[in-house]
Protein backbone atom coordinates (compact mmCIF):
# COMPACT_ATOMS: atom_id res chain seq x y z
CA UNK A 1 0.00 0.00 0.00
CA UNK A 2 2.84 2.37 0.85
CA UNK A 3 4.52 1.67 -2.44
CA UNK A 4 1.33 2.32 -4.31
CA UNK A 5 0.80 5.49 -2.35
CA UNK A 6 4.26 6.79 -3.21
CA UNK A 7 3.69 5.97 -6.84
CA UNK A 8 0.36 7.70 -6.67
CA UNK A 9 1.90 10.81 -5.19
CA UNK A 10 4.31 10.92 -8.12
CA UNK A 11 1.41 10.69 -10.50
CA UNK A 12 -0.46 13.35 -8.64
CA UNK A 13 2.49 15.69 -8.94
CA UNK A 14 2.49 15.28 -12.68
CA UNK A 15 -1.20 16.00 -12.79
CA UNK A 16 -0.77 19.09 -10.67
CA UNK A 17 1.58 20.38 -13.34
CA UNK A 18 -1.00 19.61 -15.99
CA UNK A 19 -3.60 21.46 -13.97
CA UNK A 20 -1.30 24.45 -13.70
CA UNK A 21 -1.04 24.62 -17.46
CA UNK A 22 -4.78 24.37 -17.80
CA UNK A 23 -5.46 27.11 -15.28
CA UNK A 24 -2.39 29.34 -14.99
CA UNK A 25 -4.23 32.12 -13.17
CA UNK A 26 -4.63 30.02 -10.07
CA UNK A 27 -1.59 27.81 -10.39
CA UNK A 28 0.15 27.13 -7.12
CA UNK A 29 2.62 24.73 -5.61
CA UNK A 30 0.39 23.93 -2.69
CA UNK A 31 -1.74 20.82 -3.27
CA UNK A 32 -5.42 21.52 -3.66
CA UNK A 33 -8.29 19.64 -2.11
CA UNK A 34 -11.77 20.60 -3.26
CA UNK A 35 -14.77 19.37 -1.29
CA UNK A 36 -18.29 19.32 -2.69
CA UNK A 37 -20.93 19.33 0.02
CA UNK A 38 -20.86 20.91 3.48
CA UNK A 39 -22.63 18.23 5.49
CA UNK A 40 -21.18 15.96 8.17
CA UNK A 41 -18.89 14.26 5.64
CA UNK A 42 -17.67 17.17 3.56
CA UNK A 43 -17.35 19.79 6.28
CA UNK A 44 -15.56 17.38 8.61
CA UNK A 45 -13.10 16.46 5.89
CA UNK A 46 -12.45 20.09 4.99
CA UNK A 47 -11.78 20.95 8.61
CA UNK A 48 -9.54 17.98 9.33
CA UNK A 49 -7.42 18.33 6.19
CA UNK A 50 -6.99 22.07 6.64
CA UNK A 51 -6.38 21.93 10.36
CA UNK A 52 -4.01 18.98 10.40
CA UNK A 53 -2.02 20.02 7.33
CA UNK A 54 -1.40 23.40 8.97
CA UNK A 55 -1.52 25.30 5.72
CA UNK A 56 0.32 22.78 3.58
CA UNK A 57 -2.86 21.93 1.63
CA UNK A 58 -5.27 24.43 0.17
CA UNK A 59 -8.82 23.35 1.01
CA UNK A 60 -11.93 24.69 -0.71
CA UNK A 61 -15.39 23.72 0.48
CA UNK A 62 -18.19 24.18 -2.05
CA UNK A 63 -21.58 24.43 -0.39
CA UNK A 64 -24.40 26.56 -1.81
CA UNK A 65 -26.13 27.07 1.53
CA UNK A 66 -24.76 29.47 4.12
CA UNK A 67 -26.62 27.71 6.89
CA UNK A 68 -26.75 23.96 7.30
CA UNK A 69 -29.81 22.39 8.90
CA UNK A 70 -29.06 18.95 10.25
CA UNK A 71 -31.26 16.08 9.22
CA UNK A 72 -30.13 14.38 12.40
CA UNK A 73 -32.27 15.60 15.30
CA UNK A 74 -34.80 17.13 12.89
CA UNK A 75 -37.23 14.55 14.28
CA UNK A 76 -36.67 16.09 17.71
CA UNK A 77 -37.70 19.41 16.21
CA UNK A 78 -40.88 17.76 14.94
CA UNK A 79 -41.49 16.40 18.43
CA UNK A 80 -41.00 19.80 20.11
CA UNK A 81 -37.87 18.61 21.85
CA UNK A 82 -35.65 21.22 20.28
CA UNK A 83 -36.16 24.48 18.34
CA UNK A 84 -35.36 24.83 14.67
CA UNK A 85 -32.56 27.28 15.41
CA UNK A 86 -30.78 24.62 17.44
CA UNK A 87 -30.39 22.36 14.40
CA UNK A 88 -29.18 25.23 12.19
CA UNK A 89 -25.47 25.95 11.89
CA UNK A 90 -23.14 28.08 9.81
CA UNK A 91 -19.62 27.60 8.51
CA UNK A 92 -17.90 30.54 10.18
CA UNK A 93 -15.91 28.24 12.45
CA UNK A 94 -14.04 26.68 9.54
CA UNK A 95 -12.31 29.90 8.52
CA UNK A 96 -9.78 29.69 11.33
CA UNK A 97 -8.44 26.45 9.88
CA UNK A 98 -7.89 28.09 6.50
CA UNK A 99 -10.82 26.49 4.67
CA UNK A 100 -11.94 28.58 1.69
CA UNK A 101 -15.72 28.58 1.47
CA UNK A 102 -17.53 28.90 -1.83
CA UNK A 103 -21.26 29.37 -1.37
CA UNK A 104 -22.58 28.43 -4.77
CA UNK A 105 -23.53 25.15 -6.42
CA UNK A 106 -20.99 22.92 -8.07
CA UNK A 107 -22.21 22.41 -11.62
CA UNK A 108 -19.87 19.87 -13.14
CA UNK A 109 -16.94 17.65 -12.28
CA UNK A 110 -14.44 17.06 -15.07
CA UNK A 111 -12.30 14.08 -14.02
CA UNK A 112 -10.11 14.40 -17.12
CA UNK A 113 -8.97 17.96 -16.39
CA UNK A 114 -9.38 17.49 -12.63
CA UNK A 115 -11.53 20.53 -12.31
CA UNK A 116 -14.86 21.48 -10.80
CA UNK A 117 -16.96 24.04 -12.60
CA UNK A 118 -19.18 26.19 -10.42
CA UNK A 119 -22.61 27.48 -11.39
CA UNK A 120 -20.96 30.85 -12.00
CA UNK A 121 -18.65 29.14 -14.53
CA UNK A 122 -15.61 29.64 -12.32
CA UNK A 123 -13.38 26.57 -12.57
CA UNK A 124 -11.55 25.13 -9.59
CA UNK A 125 -8.67 22.72 -10.20
CA UNK A 126 -8.02 19.96 -7.70
CA UNK A 127 -5.42 17.38 -6.84
CA UNK A 128 -7.95 15.47 -4.77
CA UNK A 129 -11.68 15.94 -4.97
CA UNK A 130 -14.02 14.92 -2.19
CA UNK A 131 -17.64 14.39 -3.18
CA UNK A 132 -20.15 14.43 -0.35
CA UNK A 133 -23.44 15.51 -1.94
CA UNK A 134 -25.78 13.46 0.21
CA UNK A 135 -28.92 12.05 -1.34
CA UNK A 136 -31.35 12.92 -4.07
CA UNK A 137 -34.97 11.84 -3.82
CA UNK A 138 -36.29 9.39 -6.41
CA UNK A 139 -39.64 11.11 -6.74
CA UNK A 140 -40.86 8.70 -9.41
CA UNK A 141 -40.36 5.68 -7.16
CA UNK A 142 -43.85 6.39 -5.76
CA UNK A 143 -46.47 6.67 -8.53
CA UNK A 144 -48.19 10.05 -8.43
CA UNK A 145 -45.43 11.65 -6.38
CA UNK A 146 -43.21 14.46 -7.67
CA UNK A 147 -41.19 17.40 -6.45
CA UNK A 148 -44.32 19.52 -6.85
CA UNK A 149 -46.36 16.96 -4.91
CA UNK A 150 -43.84 17.23 -2.07
CA UNK A 151 -45.20 20.73 -1.42
CA UNK A 152 -48.44 19.03 -0.36
CA UNK A 153 -47.11 15.68 0.81
CA UNK A 154 -43.66 16.51 2.19
CA UNK A 155 -40.87 13.99 2.26
CA UNK A 156 -38.87 16.05 4.73
CA UNK A 157 -35.94 13.73 4.10
CA UNK A 158 -33.69 16.61 3.11
CA UNK A 159 -33.45 19.21 5.84
CA UNK A 160 -34.78 22.75 5.59
CA UNK A 161 -38.10 23.98 4.20
CA UNK A 162 -39.44 20.44 3.84
CA UNK A 163 -38.84 19.82 7.54
CA UNK A 164 -40.63 23.05 8.42
CA UNK A 165 -43.54 22.19 6.15
CA UNK A 166 -44.02 18.81 7.79
CA UNK A 167 -43.90 20.44 11.23
CA UNK A 168 -46.48 23.03 10.21
CA UNK A 169 -48.80 20.34 8.88
CA UNK A 170 -48.37 18.21 12.00
CA UNK A 171 -49.14 21.09 14.32
CA UNK A 172 -52.29 22.04 12.41
CA UNK A 173 -53.98 18.64 12.68
CA UNK A 174 -57.25 18.20 14.54
CA UNK A 175 -58.09 15.30 16.82
CA UNK A 176 -59.17 12.31 14.77
CA UNK A 177 -56.74 13.04 11.96
CA UNK A 178 -55.08 10.31 9.96
CA UNK A 179 -51.40 10.49 9.14
CA UNK A 180 -49.99 8.16 6.50
CA UNK A 181 -46.27 7.66 6.17
CA UNK A 182 -44.84 5.84 3.18
CA UNK A 183 -41.51 4.48 4.43
CA UNK A 184 -38.56 4.14 2.05
CA UNK A 185 -37.01 0.98 0.62
CA UNK A 186 -33.41 0.08 1.46
CA UNK A 187 -30.88 1.56 1.23
CA UNK A 188 -31.74 5.02 2.47
CA UNK A 189 -30.55 7.82 4.71
CA UNK A 190 -30.90 7.13 8.45
CA UNK A 191 -32.41 3.63 8.74
CA UNK A 192 -34.22 4.21 12.08
CA UNK A 193 -35.25 7.75 11.06
CA UNK A 194 -38.76 7.07 9.74
CA UNK A 195 -39.68 5.21 12.89
CA UNK A 196 -38.27 7.84 15.21
CA UNK A 197 -40.31 10.33 13.20
CA UNK A 198 -43.45 8.25 13.77
CA UNK A 199 -42.66 8.29 17.48
CA UNK A 200 -42.21 12.04 17.53
CA UNK A 201 -45.42 12.65 15.60
CA UNK A 202 -47.30 10.38 18.00
CA UNK A 203 -45.74 12.27 20.91
CA UNK A 204 -47.09 15.57 19.58
CA UNK A 205 -50.57 14.13 19.00
CA UNK A 206 -50.62 12.53 22.44
CA UNK A 207 -49.47 15.72 24.12
CA UNK A 208 -52.36 17.59 22.51
CA UNK A 209 -54.82 14.94 23.68
CA UNK A 210 -55.52 13.74 20.16
CA UNK A 211 -56.39 10.24 21.25
CA UNK A 212 -58.58 9.63 18.20
CA UNK A 213 -55.79 10.35 15.72
CA UNK A 214 -53.77 7.57 14.20
CA UNK A 215 -50.62 7.05 12.19
CA UNK A 216 -50.46 4.42 9.46
CA UNK A 217 -47.03 3.39 8.24
CA UNK A 218 -46.97 1.72 4.83
CA UNK A 219 -43.60 0.04 4.54
CA UNK A 220 -42.10 -1.57 1.43
CA UNK A 221 -39.79 -3.51 3.74
CA UNK A 222 -40.71 -6.63 5.73
CA UNK A 223 -38.77 -5.34 8.75
CA UNK A 224 -36.93 -2.22 9.89
CA UNK A 225 -34.13 -0.93 12.09
CA UNK A 226 -34.66 -1.26 15.86
CA UNK A 227 -38.07 -2.78 15.13
CA UNK A 228 -38.47 -4.59 18.44
CA UNK A 229 -37.51 -1.45 20.36
CA UNK A 230 -39.88 0.82 18.46
CA UNK A 231 -42.72 -1.71 18.62
CA UNK A 232 -42.31 -2.02 22.37
CA UNK A 233 -42.24 1.76 22.77
CA UNK A 234 -45.25 2.36 20.55
CA UNK A 235 -47.31 -0.14 22.51
CA UNK A 236 -46.17 1.36 25.81
CA UNK A 237 -46.63 5.06 25.01
CA UNK A 238 -48.98 5.29 22.06
CA UNK A 239 -51.36 2.32 22.28
CA UNK A 240 -53.75 2.13 19.35
CA UNK A 241 -52.25 5.16 17.64
CA UNK A 242 -49.69 3.56 15.32
CA UNK A 243 -50.34 0.89 12.72
CA UNK A 244 -47.31 -0.45 10.86
CA UNK A 245 -48.00 -2.46 7.73
CA UNK A 246 -45.45 -4.61 5.94
CA UNK A 247 -45.88 -5.60 2.27
CA UNK A 248 -47.90 -8.69 3.21
CA UNK A 249 -50.38 -6.46 4.98
CA UNK A 250 -50.83 -3.71 2.38
CA UNK A 251 -50.07 -5.81 -0.71
CA UNK A 252 -47.92 -3.14 -2.31
CA UNK A 253 -47.94 0.66 -2.46
CA UNK A 254 -49.73 1.67 -5.64
CA UNK A 255 -49.42 5.44 -5.49
CA UNK A 256 -50.50 8.78 -4.07
CA UNK A 257 -52.87 11.51 -5.22
CA UNK A 258 -51.97 14.88 -3.70
CA UNK A 259 -55.18 16.49 -5.01
CA UNK A 260 -57.34 14.20 -2.88
CA UNK A 261 -54.76 13.42 -0.17
CA UNK A 262 -55.17 9.73 -0.77
CA UNK A 263 -52.75 6.83 -0.75
CA UNK A 264 -53.56 3.62 -2.56
CA UNK A 265 -52.24 0.18 -1.78
CA UNK A 266 -53.07 -3.13 -3.34
CA UNK A 267 -55.45 -3.90 -0.51
CA UNK A 268 -56.83 -0.50 0.44
CA UNK A 269 -57.12 3.24 0.03
CA UNK A 270 -56.38 5.76 2.73
CA UNK A 271 -57.54 9.36 2.89
CA UNK A 272 -55.33 11.31 5.21
CA UNK A 273 -54.89 14.81 6.57
CA UNK A 274 -51.11 14.44 6.49
CA UNK A 275 -49.16 12.27 4.08
CA UNK A 276 -45.41 11.95 4.57
CA UNK A 277 -43.90 10.25 1.54
CA UNK A 278 -40.29 9.12 1.96
CA UNK A 279 -39.36 7.76 -1.48
CA UNK A 280 -36.40 5.70 -2.61
CA UNK A 281 -33.13 7.62 -2.76
CA UNK A 282 -29.88 7.83 -4.73
CA UNK A 283 -26.56 9.62 -4.61
CA UNK A 284 -26.63 13.37 -5.23
CA UNK A 285 -26.81 14.48 -8.86
CA UNK A 286 -23.28 15.76 -9.17
CA UNK A 287 -21.90 12.35 -8.23
CA UNK A 288 -24.16 10.63 -10.75
CA UNK A 289 -23.26 13.11 -13.48
CA UNK A 290 -19.55 12.53 -12.84
CA UNK A 291 -19.95 8.80 -13.36
CA UNK A 292 -19.14 7.98 -9.76
CA UNK A 293 -22.21 5.76 -9.27
CA UNK A 294 -22.86 2.21 -10.36
CA UNK A 295 -26.16 0.65 -11.41
CA UNK A 296 -27.46 0.94 -7.85
CA UNK A 297 -27.39 4.74 -8.03
CA UNK A 298 -24.81 4.91 -5.24
CA UNK A 299 -21.03 5.38 -5.35
CA UNK A 300 -18.73 2.40 -4.89
CA UNK A 301 -15.65 3.16 -2.81
CA UNK A 302 -12.48 1.44 -1.66
CA UNK A 303 -13.05 0.46 1.96
CA UNK A 304 -9.51 1.29 3.06
CA UNK A 305 -9.86 4.96 2.26
CA UNK A 306 -13.29 6.00 0.86
CA UNK A 307 -11.51 6.56 -2.45
CA UNK A 308 -13.91 6.25 -5.36
CA UNK A 309 -13.73 2.88 -7.10
CA UNK A 310 -14.23 4.83 -10.33
CA UNK A 311 -11.57 7.54 -10.03
CA UNK A 312 -8.39 7.47 -7.92
CA UNK A 313 -8.35 11.25 -7.49
CA UNK A 314 -11.84 11.38 -6.04
CA UNK A 315 -13.18 10.36 -2.63
CA UNK A 316 -16.85 9.88 -1.85
CA UNK A 317 -18.19 10.31 1.67
CA UNK A 318 -21.41 9.77 3.54
CA UNK A 319 -24.85 8.93 2.26
CA UNK A 320 -23.81 8.94 -1.41
CA UNK A 321 -21.29 6.15 -0.88
CA UNK A 322 -21.70 2.40 -0.73
CA UNK A 323 -20.14 1.95 2.68
CA UNK A 324 -20.81 -1.74 3.21
CA UNK A 325 -22.25 -2.45 6.63
CA UNK A 326 -22.13 1.18 7.73
CA UNK A 327 -25.55 2.84 7.66
CA UNK A 328 -26.14 6.13 5.91
CA UNK A 329 -25.85 8.40 8.93
CA UNK A 330 -24.18 11.62 10.01
CA UNK A 331 -22.01 9.68 12.44
CA UNK A 332 -20.86 7.39 9.62
CA UNK A 333 -20.10 10.31 7.31
CA UNK A 334 -18.11 12.04 10.04
CA UNK A 335 -16.14 8.86 10.71
CA UNK A 336 -15.49 8.25 7.01
CA UNK A 337 -14.31 11.84 6.60
CA UNK A 338 -11.58 11.33 9.19
CA UNK A 339 -10.27 8.25 7.43
CA UNK A 340 -10.29 9.99 4.05
CA UNK A 341 -8.67 13.13 5.50
CA UNK A 342 -5.83 11.05 6.89
CA UNK A 343 -5.29 9.22 3.60
CA UNK A 344 -5.45 12.38 1.49
CA UNK A 345 -2.95 14.14 3.72
CA UNK A 346 -0.71 11.10 3.45
CA UNK A 347 -0.93 11.20 -0.33
CA UNK A 348 -0.39 14.93 -0.71
CA UNK A 349 2.07 15.73 2.06
CA UNK A 350 3.41 12.31 3.06
CA UNK A 351 2.06 12.70 6.57
CA UNK A 352 1.82 9.45 8.58
CA UNK A 353 -1.10 7.17 7.85
CA UNK A 354 -2.68 4.53 10.05
CA UNK A 355 -5.11 1.65 9.55
CA UNK A 356 -8.63 2.96 8.93
CA UNK A 357 -11.13 2.87 11.76
CA UNK A 358 -14.79 3.45 11.28
CA UNK A 359 -17.50 3.79 13.92
CA UNK A 360 -21.17 4.62 14.08
CA UNK A 361 -23.87 5.07 16.68
CA UNK A 362 -27.46 6.05 15.94
CA UNK A 363 -29.72 7.20 18.76
CA UNK A 364 -33.49 7.20 18.35
CA UNK A 365 -35.96 8.93 20.64
CA UNK A 366 -39.23 7.11 21.29
CA UNK A 367 -40.72 9.31 24.02
CA UNK A 368 -39.54 11.79 26.63
CA UNK A 369 -36.53 10.31 28.43
CA UNK A 370 -36.80 7.09 26.48
CA UNK A 371 -34.12 6.76 23.82
CA UNK A 372 -32.46 3.71 22.28
CA UNK A 373 -29.31 3.28 20.25
CA UNK A 374 -27.58 0.99 17.77
CA UNK A 375 -24.02 1.08 16.55
CA UNK A 376 -20.77 -0.63 15.96
CA UNK A 377 -17.23 -0.49 14.71
CA UNK A 378 -16.20 -1.34 11.20
CA UNK A 379 -13.09 -2.27 9.26
CA UNK A 380 -12.22 -3.04 5.64
CA UNK A 381 -12.76 -6.74 5.01
CA UNK A 382 -13.37 -8.78 1.87
CA UNK A 383 -13.64 -5.67 -0.29
CA UNK A 384 -16.16 -3.79 1.80
CA UNK A 385 -16.49 -1.94 5.08
CA UNK A 386 -17.60 -4.74 7.36
CA UNK A 387 -19.05 -4.65 10.85
CA UNK A 388 -16.59 -6.05 13.37
CA UNK A 389 -18.64 -5.55 16.51
CA UNK A 390 -22.14 -4.17 16.96
CA UNK A 391 -24.46 -3.30 19.81
CA UNK A 392 -28.10 -2.38 20.21
CA UNK A 393 -30.31 -1.34 23.12
CA UNK A 394 -32.40 -4.12 24.63
CA UNK A 395 -36.13 -4.29 25.05
CA UNK A 396 -37.22 -3.96 28.65
CA UNK A 397 -34.35 -1.74 29.71
CA UNK A 398 -34.93 0.25 32.88
CA UNK A 399 -36.01 3.87 32.84
CA UNK A 400 -32.74 5.23 34.17
CA UNK A 401 -30.76 3.67 31.34
CA UNK A 402 -33.13 5.00 28.69
CA UNK A 403 -32.97 8.45 30.26
CA UNK A 404 -29.19 8.28 30.29
CA UNK A 405 -29.23 7.22 26.64
CA UNK A 406 -31.24 10.32 25.81
CA UNK A 407 -28.69 12.45 27.65
CA UNK A 408 -26.03 10.81 25.49
CA UNK A 409 -28.08 11.55 22.41
CA UNK A 410 -28.21 15.26 23.20
CA UNK A 411 -24.56 15.24 24.20
CA UNK A 412 -23.53 13.49 21.00
CA UNK A 413 -25.32 16.15 18.97
CA UNK A 414 -23.36 18.92 20.65
CA UNK A 415 -20.19 16.89 20.27
CA UNK A 416 -20.50 16.15 16.58
CA UNK A 417 -21.59 19.69 15.78
CA UNK A 418 -18.46 20.97 17.49
CA UNK A 419 -16.41 18.36 15.64
CA UNK A 420 -17.83 19.40 12.27
CA UNK A 421 -18.29 23.14 12.51
CA UNK A 422 -16.28 24.57 15.42
CA UNK B 1 -13.28 18.47 39.45
CA UNK B 2 -11.67 15.26 38.33
CA UNK B 3 -13.32 13.34 41.14
CA UNK B 4 -16.63 14.57 39.82
CA UNK B 5 -15.80 13.26 36.39
CA UNK B 6 -14.79 9.92 37.84
CA UNK B 7 -18.04 9.63 39.67
CA UNK B 8 -19.96 10.30 36.48
CA UNK B 9 -17.96 7.71 34.63
CA UNK B 10 -18.35 5.26 37.46
CA UNK B 11 -22.08 5.76 37.40
CA UNK B 12 -22.11 4.66 33.80
CA UNK B 13 -22.70 8.08 32.33
CA UNK B 14 -21.21 8.66 28.90
CA UNK B 15 -18.57 11.28 28.63
CA UNK B 16 -18.99 14.20 26.37
CA UNK B 17 -18.50 17.89 26.12
CA UNK B 18 -15.50 19.33 24.41
CA UNK B 19 -15.90 21.63 21.38
CA UNK B 20 -12.97 21.33 19.05
CA UNK B 21 -10.94 24.04 20.71
CA UNK B 22 -7.82 22.93 18.93
CA UNK B 23 -6.20 26.28 19.55
CA UNK B 24 -6.11 25.72 23.29
CA UNK B 25 -4.17 22.48 23.06
CA UNK B 26 -0.70 22.93 24.50
CA UNK B 27 2.09 22.47 22.01
CA UNK B 28 3.98 20.23 24.39
CA UNK B 29 2.89 17.65 26.86
CA UNK B 30 4.10 16.83 30.31
CA UNK B 31 2.79 13.28 29.82
CA UNK B 32 5.46 11.18 28.24
CA UNK B 33 4.47 7.53 28.59
CA UNK B 34 2.24 7.34 25.50
CA UNK B 35 2.80 8.49 21.92
CA UNK B 36 0.94 11.78 21.84
CA UNK B 37 1.03 12.05 18.03
CA UNK B 38 -0.59 8.65 17.67
CA UNK B 39 -3.04 9.66 20.35
CA UNK B 40 -3.97 12.78 18.44
CA UNK B 41 -4.78 10.70 15.37
CA UNK B 42 -6.75 8.14 17.36
CA UNK B 43 -8.61 10.91 19.18
CA UNK B 44 -10.56 11.78 16.05
CA UNK B 45 -12.66 8.73 16.78
CA UNK B 46 -13.45 10.02 20.28
CA UNK B 47 -14.26 13.64 19.57
CA UNK B 48 -17.40 12.85 17.61
CA UNK B 49 -18.99 12.56 21.06
CA UNK B 50 -16.49 13.81 23.65
CA UNK B 51 -15.97 17.51 23.12
CA UNK B 52 -12.38 18.70 23.14
CA UNK B 53 -13.43 21.78 25.10
CA UNK B 54 -14.08 19.65 28.15
CA UNK B 55 -17.80 20.43 28.26
CA UNK B 56 -20.03 17.92 30.01
CA UNK B 57 -23.24 17.82 28.00
CA UNK B 58 -24.47 14.32 28.71
CA UNK B 59 -21.29 12.61 27.57
CA UNK B 60 -18.42 13.07 30.01
CA UNK B 61 -15.32 15.09 29.18
CA UNK B 62 -12.10 13.14 28.76
CA UNK B 63 -9.48 15.88 28.64
CA UNK B 64 -6.98 16.68 31.35
CA UNK B 65 -7.19 13.34 33.09
CA UNK B 66 -4.20 11.73 34.79
CA UNK B 67 -2.90 9.20 32.29
CA UNK B 68 -3.04 6.27 34.64
CA UNK B 69 -6.72 6.88 35.36
CA UNK B 70 -7.54 7.17 31.67
CA UNK B 71 -5.71 3.89 31.02
CA UNK B 72 -7.44 2.15 33.91
CA UNK B 73 -10.91 3.18 32.79
CA UNK B 74 -10.29 2.26 29.17
CA UNK B 75 -8.94 -1.12 30.21
CA UNK B 76 -12.10 -1.69 32.22
CA UNK B 77 -14.19 -0.97 29.15
CA UNK B 78 -11.96 -3.20 27.07
CA UNK B 79 -12.36 -6.09 29.51
CA UNK B 80 -16.08 -5.29 29.77
CA UNK B 81 -15.88 -4.94 33.55
CA UNK B 82 -17.11 -1.36 33.09
CA UNK B 83 -20.52 -1.27 31.50
CA UNK B 84 -21.22 0.80 28.43
CA UNK B 85 -21.73 -0.80 25.01
CA UNK B 86 -20.39 2.11 22.98
CA UNK B 87 -17.24 2.44 25.04
CA UNK B 88 -16.76 -1.32 25.20
CA UNK B 89 -16.88 -1.37 21.40
CA UNK B 90 -14.44 1.50 21.08
CA UNK B 91 -12.00 0.22 23.69
CA UNK B 92 -12.22 -3.33 22.47
CA UNK B 93 -10.03 -2.72 19.46
CA UNK B 94 -7.47 -0.48 21.12
CA UNK B 95 -4.07 -1.97 21.93
CA UNK B 96 -2.30 -1.06 25.19
CA UNK B 97 -0.02 1.24 23.20
CA UNK B 98 -3.00 2.97 21.63
CA UNK B 99 -4.73 3.43 24.98
CA UNK B 100 -1.51 4.90 26.39
CA UNK B 101 -1.26 7.20 23.38
CA UNK B 102 -4.81 8.42 23.88
CA UNK B 103 -4.14 8.94 27.57
CA UNK B 104 -1.07 11.01 26.74
CA UNK B 105 -2.92 13.08 24.18
CA UNK B 106 -6.12 13.78 26.09
CA UNK B 107 -4.09 14.31 29.26
CA UNK B 108 -2.29 17.13 27.50
CA UNK B 109 -5.47 18.93 26.46
CA UNK B 110 -6.71 21.65 28.75
CA UNK B 111 -10.45 22.26 29.00
CA UNK B 112 -11.56 25.42 27.21
CA UNK B 113 -13.71 28.14 28.77
CA UNK B 114 -17.40 27.29 28.65
CA UNK B 115 -19.13 28.59 25.54
CA UNK B 116 -22.79 29.18 24.80
CA UNK B 117 -25.20 26.45 23.74
CA UNK B 118 -25.11 24.99 20.24
CA UNK B 119 -27.37 26.07 17.42
CA UNK B 120 -26.61 28.77 14.89
CA UNK B 121 -23.03 27.85 15.60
Amino acid sequence: MNTNRRQFIGGAGALVATGALAAPAIAQAKPRVVVIGGGPGGATLAKYVARDSQGAIHVTLIEPLKEFVTCFHSNLYLGDFRPYDSITHNYSGLAKYGVTLVHEPAALINPQTKTVRLASHTTLPYDRLVVAPGIDIKFDSVPGYSEKASEVMPHAWKPGPQTQLLKKQLDSLEDGATIVMIAPPNPYRCPPGPYERVSMMAHVLKKKGHTKSRIIVLDPKPSFSKQALFSEGWEKYYPGMIEWQDPKMHGGIKGVDPSTMTVKTDLGEYKAQLVNVIPAQMAGKIARDAGLTNDSGWCPIKPESMQSAKDANIYVLGDASIAGDMPKSAFSANSQAKVAAMVIRGELTKSPTFPPRYTNTCWSMIETDDTVKVGGRYEPKDGKIAAVETFISKTGEDEDLRKQTQAENMGWYRGIIADIFA
Amino acid sequence: MFEGWRQRVASGAILLALPAAWAVIPATSSHASGDRALGQYLSSECVTCHQLSGRFDGIPPIVGWPEETFVQIMNEYKSKTRNHPVMQTIAGRLSPEEIAALAAYFGSVAPAPVQREGGKS
